[in-house]
């Protein structure tokens, strides 16, 4: 057998075996791992929405787009909290394009009357020490309860209401931004955000 | 394999010529997933794991391979038992796997493992091999958690999330920091170097 067609044919073995091994454990970890994404989507939404929900909010879901949720635009899912079917709260993830380093994705439940009930960061590049703080509870609570009217959307160097840090006033600058942008948008839309799923699932 | 030879592959792997403070190898990994115990420990395991399969496999089909394709038949073994423990750590520790994050992947081109197969596996019984791939886990494994926890003690004041300094202790930020896991990589090879000098070894290097 020729030396070239001999590489070949091992490199080619060698390939389909790894091949089907690999194909073989994601048929194996595909469902545990779905459930592991679901599971920690559902502690997550514990802890923003509202307590007393009865319905299963992971399951109970709208999408929207929209420059102020994403900058590009990607399709953003809201969770939808219901006590015996009447809306008690909906979550939904903001994201910040204007971070220190990157984007901050920000988790926002708000009431059906537009109050924010909580704030929670998941997922962020900020400088650890400094833009980090954005993620402690301490700093988060002061979004709780807050409206669009009764509070200055700003940090307080920008001659609004909510602490920055010293050494660094971009990041929460940037979360308080998009927290006010995700109100914005989510008053816009109180109408349409608890209708049923169905119309709008269809895409 | 005789007695002595697996007595000094274990040397090798975990002291002699240990990865990360005496080879050097697979750098990029280790100094940015150092930033704790855990992280280290994490990612040494998971690279461990890839090594002593690589080892194996390559060391069993070191006789079927023309010597002109072995690398890019060593790098789709290496690869794929990357992606097992990808998959495999998304789903049943999908947290740690959250924070390891993109360091998983990057498993593949960590020189630790080719450098392995290529210098040793290939040439040598699979028992050995395995062997090999083993200890040379178990000494980066080592060597990221010293590394991590040093970090770990000295950045955040806690090991393994514990606190373990006094109330008064001020965490120096820094080391949490990329430059903090120069600075404490430095410190290390230090003290090993010194260890060595006193034991009369000498450089290892």
């Amino acid at each position: 057998m020729p030396d070239f067609l001999r590489m070949g044919i091992v490199l080619m073995v060698v390939g389909v075996v790894a091949t089907a091994i690999l194909s073989g454990t994601e048929s194996v970890t595909r469902a545990p791992i779905a459930e592991a994404k679901r599971q920690e989507t559902l502690r997550m939404l514990k802890t923003v929405l509202p307590e007393g929900y009865d319905n299963a909010p992971v399951d109970d879901t709208v999408l929207f787009s929209d420059k102020r949720l994403h900058r590009k635009e990607k399709p953003v899912t809201f969770y939808r909290g219901r006590k015996g079917g009447a809306p008690l709260g909906v979550a939904f993830v903001v994201t910040a394009p204007d971070g220190y380093s990157g984007n901050i994705d920000i988790m926002m439940s708000v009431t059906p009357a537009g109050v924010i009930n909580l704030v929670k960061v998941v997922a962020h590049l900020e400088t650890p020490g400094l833009g980090d703080k954005i993620v402690k509870p301490e700093w988060l609570n002061a979004f709780r309860g807050k409206d669009r009217d009764n509070a200055k959307w700003r940090v307080k160097k920008d001659g609004g209401e909510f602490d920055q840090f010293s050494g660094a006033t971009i990041s929460p600058r940037a979360v308080v931004e998009a927290v006010k942008r995700g109100l914005d948008f989510f008053v816009e839309k109180k109408d349409v955000m608890f209708q049923p799923a169905a119309a709008e699932k269809k895409s | 394999m005789s007695d002595t030879d697996s007595k000094q592959i274990i040397a090798d792997g975990i002291w002699n010529s240990n990865a990360i403070f005496v080879q050097m190898l697979g750098m990029c990994p280790t100094l940015a997933v150092s930033t704790s115990a855990e992280n280290g420990v994490g990612m040494g395991l998971a690279t461990a794991f890839v090594l002593l399969g690589s080892n194996v496999v390559v060391s069993l089909i070191r006789n079927y391979i023309p010597s002109d394709v072995r690398i890019p038949a060593y790098i789709i073994v290496i690869a794929a038992f990357v992606t097992i423990v990808d998959l495999s750590m998304n789903a049943y520790m999908h947290d740690l796997h959250k924070v390891l994050g993109i360091f998983i992947p990057l498993i593949v081109v960590n020189c630790v493992i080719l450098g392995r197969a290529e210098a040793f596996a290939s040439k040598n019984s699979v028992s050995a091999a395995a062997l090999d791939g083993f200890f040379m886990g178990v000494g980066f494994t080592l060597a990221l958690l010293v590394l991590g926890g040093l970090r770990e003690i000295l950045g955040a004041g806690t090991f393994f999330g514990l606190p373990v300094m006094g109330s008064g202790f001020q965490p120096s930020l820094v080391f949490v920091l990329p430059p903090g896991a120069f600075i404490a990589l430095g410190f290390i090879l230090v003290g090993v170097r010194w260890i060595n000098q006193k034991r009369g070894s000498g450089s290892p290097v």
